[in-house]
């Protein structure tokens, strides 16, 4: 847990000074290839982990991403203070650290979940564009988060393809009727709709950075919300 | 004409499109909200879709049948984007860039198909089975024949494994043997059998999961469809931004 605590500090101190979110993202890398090795499986199950990658995720995607800026201090700072949130919130959360069930122990599930938190980490960096744009009224943010949606975009509907394959082969459906699933089918149809919506001249500028918010909230509300609140098949 | 150049030019727009896709996300969080309180749609997971609605009040359903219209509409929108953006701009030298979306629409319209035939032809049953009991298959001549099952648990009890030994036959005559295991079905003649629940203490059990997808096989297509299109296009906006 001190590698946990140490990554939270290191991405709360890089708000001042920007290279210690490398620090942070390096701790977080260390502590999940433990957790990795001590489970045996990959450790992405339950909220905990699920946290802690999706944070390092976020902060990883965010180096490539930033460094097409000009001016990196606040993209920089609302990545550190973002992931500094998330690690606090993992370090609340419950570990799952039982083995997992034979039909979880797949690449099929893994592929599933890992592409599935990478999409959400660049969803949550089109909504820090989305931000910066309409702090600045600066269309090279807006056009950054629109790739970075894409990105998101073709790793999300990877993942989904992953899930419907790996339901087929254990359970015999690709596709269940359950919250999870509405909710998945609701943020890939939303980020659909924004990224066709971006082809309007209409709509591009303040309204893709509104636009681009919304997604996050509702990014949040699939991975945290449906599963904290409703009854689902996916635990997390 | 004008009806009809009307008519052509709802289908041929992206703000047609861009209007399907908010009203749909408008239902689809309206079912959100209906989904998680009301128990019927458990029986979801049992029942093809369109059985299923016919079956329930409106007053839950209207959102789906909502989705379902808008989804008509929104193919025959997409087929009519598609084959008026390749006719316009068949002559421009990146024609990868012009192709690639259609691959993702092309995708997209088999997945909904794949979509459709489950909601019309899905079947799905169980059976709590041991070893010797022979299973109908639903609207099939075949029988299934549970020869073994063994069950691998862990020192703390968790199940580890498992495998399942069955037998197809016809009229009495085997016709091929199979085993099930985590993640690797039985498929045969369009029949998934899965193992959906185990029993290890004696004597063991095992309750089937006998499914009939229709859809599967195109909406594996199209997701490599989709998948092909929307690399391509990553990699070529990524290669022209360079």
């Amino acid at each position: 847990m001190w590698l946990l605590a140490a990554s939270f500090a290191l991405y709360l101190f890089s708000l001042w000074k920007k290279n210690l979110l490398y620090g942070g993202l390096l701790l977080q890398s260390i502590y999940l290839t433990w957790r990795g090795a001590q489970l045996g499986r990959l450790p992405l199950v339950g909220p905990h982990d699920t946290l802690i990658f999706m944070t390092a995720s976020v902060a990883a995607f965010a180096v490539p991403f930033g460094s097409a800026l000009r001016d990196k201090k606040a993209f920089f700072s609302a990545v550190a203070a973002g992931a500094a949130a998330f690690t606090a919130f993992a370090t609340t959360a419950q570990q799952h650290n039982t083995p997992l069930p034979p039909v979880l122990e797949t690449f099929w599930f893994e592929f599933h979940v890992v592409l599935a938190f990478m999409a959400y980490a660049l969803f949550g960096i089109t909504a820090i564009f989305g931000a910066l744009s309409l702090r600045d009224d600066d269309g090279a943010f807006e056009g950054l988060g629109y790739r970075a949606a894409l990105i998101g975009y073709c790793l999300f509907t990877l993942s989904m393809i992953f899930g419907g394959i790996w339901a087929y082969l254990a359970w015999g459906t690709y596709w269940l009727w359950t919250p999870k699933e509405l909710w998945t089918g609701i943020l890939w149809g939303f980020y659909s709709f924004y990224l066709h919506g971006r082809l309007r001249p209409w709509w591009t500028g303040r309204p893709m950075a509104w636009l681009s918010i919304a997604g996050f909230a509702i990014t949040l509300f699939t991975y945290l919300g449906v599963s904290l609140l409703m009854k689902s098949s996916h635990s997390f | 004409m004008t009806a009809i150049r009307n008519i052509l030019g709802f289908f041929l727009s992206l703000r047609t499109a861009l209007w399907l896709l908010g009203i749909m996300l408008l239902l689809m969080f309206a079912g959100a909200l209906i989904m998680p309180g009301r128990q019927e749609f458990q029986a979801l997971h049992g029942t093809p879709l369109f059985s299923w609605l016919r079956t329930q009040p409106l007053s839950i359903t209207w959102w789906m049948w909502g989705l379902i219209g808008l989804l008509a509409v929104l193919a025959a929108n997409t087929l009519f984007c598609s084959v008026e953006s390749v006719l316009k701009k068949r002559k421009v030298t990146q024609w990868l860039l012009i192709i690639a979306p259609q691959v993702i629409h092309i995708g997209f319209l088999f997945v909904l198909l794949a979509h459709l035939m489950s909601a019309q032809g899905a079947r799905q049953s169980q059976a709590a089975v041991w070893e010797g009991s022979v299973v109908a298959l639903p609207g099939s001549t075949m029988t299934l024949k549970v020869r073994d099952i063994n069950i691998i648990l862990d020192y703390y009890g968790y199940i580890r494994d498992w495998e399942v030994d069955v037998e197809y036959l016809a009229a009495g005559k085997a016709l091929h043997q199979d085993r099930i295991m985590p993640n690797n079905p039985s498929v045969r003649q369009g029949f998934n059998v899965t193992v959906k629940d185990l029993r290890a203490r004696p004597p063991q059990a095992v309750l089937l999961q006998i499914n009939r997808e229709p859809g599967a096989a195109w909406a594996l297509a199209g997701g490599i469809l989709f998948m092909i299109g929307i690399t391509t296009l990553v990699v070529l906006r990524i290669r022209m931004e360079r």
